[in-house]
């Protein structure tokens, strides 16, 4: 069942973002807004993420068949979806995530030395659940401004992944619970929210242009 | 205080001013278009200059003033512009 539900959310969690960073992309090269760019970035991220560790289960299970995924690859592909949130984040005016000073970078990478690969899943979860938490929460605030109910629907979405990812990281605690299906429900849930207002924008007419990519 | 805008919201605006709201059928000047997209003359100036190089404006000479109309790829692009200022807004960014 598990196995069932992470495959079915990794398809999606691929799909849906495959097709927003298209569109933002397709977006980008239409306007040269660096806005766009930035989506697009996101969204192939996340897309990718979700490809890797689709691909490891899809390994495990038609060719390993140890009745387990390879811990490094699904923590390859969560750090790859985790680069996606940050870029979403980002768009929000993250200034300054990384530490400016030398002494606290040089401090910020040993941890990557120090740690097994199960914690280095665990840090990249959480740096996810707090990356989705602030995109949640400012796109819910720019509701106030555009009154877009769209908006409403991709806060929805990124407050209902980042809940599913702290359930994700919570059921290590317990292993054999449903807790770990439940996060991967809820995250579908999310990935459906963030792309229903976004299949709603009309494309019929846009076209690449080389022309306009110097605006 | 006013709305922070973006170079593409200016440019939104006076595509869109060329478009649904000229003066005339010879175009608009630039001063109606500084009044309508509420920007300095310094800088509309180069914002017209390149939207012309770019093909998206037409610049013709009525009454011995530059006139500017929006071109087949300007209306194309105010297009793209709207549809994509949607799909932004959608994530709670402007393009």
């Amino acid at each position: 069942m598990e196995f069932l539900l992470e495959n079915i959310l990794n398809l999606i969690g691929f799909l849906v973002g495959l097709a927003i960073g298209i569109m933002a992309y397709i977006g980008f090269r239409n306007t040269g807004s660096p806005t766009l760019f930035r989506l697009a970035i996101a969204f192939f991220s996340i897309s990718l993420g979700f490809f890797v560790i689709w691909s490891g289960y899809m390994i495990e299970d038609f060719l390993i068949k140890s009745g387990t995924i390879e811990r490094g690859i699904q923590t390859v592909g969560i750090v790859i979806q985790t680069v996606g949130y940050f870029f979403i984040a980002f768009s929000h005016s993250i200034k300054s995530f990384f530490p400016k000073s030398n002494y606290f970078r040089s401090v910020g990478i040993l941890p990557f030395f120090l740690v097994s690969t199960v914690q280095l899943e665990h840090i990249f979860r959480s740096i996810s659940f707090i990356l989705l938490v602030y995109g949640a929460i400012e796109t819910m605030l720019s509701y106030r401004d555009n009154k877009n109910k769209g908006a409403v629907s991709v806060a929805v979405g990124l407050a209902l992944l980042a809940f599913g990812e702290f359930l994700g990281w919570y059921s290590f605690v317990f292993p054999e619970s449903m807790l770990y299906s439940i996060s991967m429900t809820i995250k579908i849930g999310g990935l459906i929210a963030l792309f229903i207002p976004v299949s709603k924008i009309p494309l019929k007419r846009i076209k690449f242009d080389d022309d306009l990519d110097k605006i | 205080m006013g709305e922070y805008r973006t170079q593409m919201k200016i440019i939104g605006d006076i595509l869109s001013t060329t478009r649904d709201d000229l003066q005339d059928e010879n175009g608009a000047t630039v001063t109606y278009l500084i009044r309508k997209a509420n920007i300095s003359h310094s800088r509309i100036s180069t914002i017209l200059k390149t939207l012309v190089s770019q093909g998206l404006l037409e610049c013709g000479d009525s009454q011995g003033s530059n006139r500017y109309k929006i071109s087949q790829s300007g209306r194309e692009f105010l297009e793209a512009y709207k549809s994509f200022t949607k799909f932004a807004d959608n994530f709670g960014l402007n393009i």
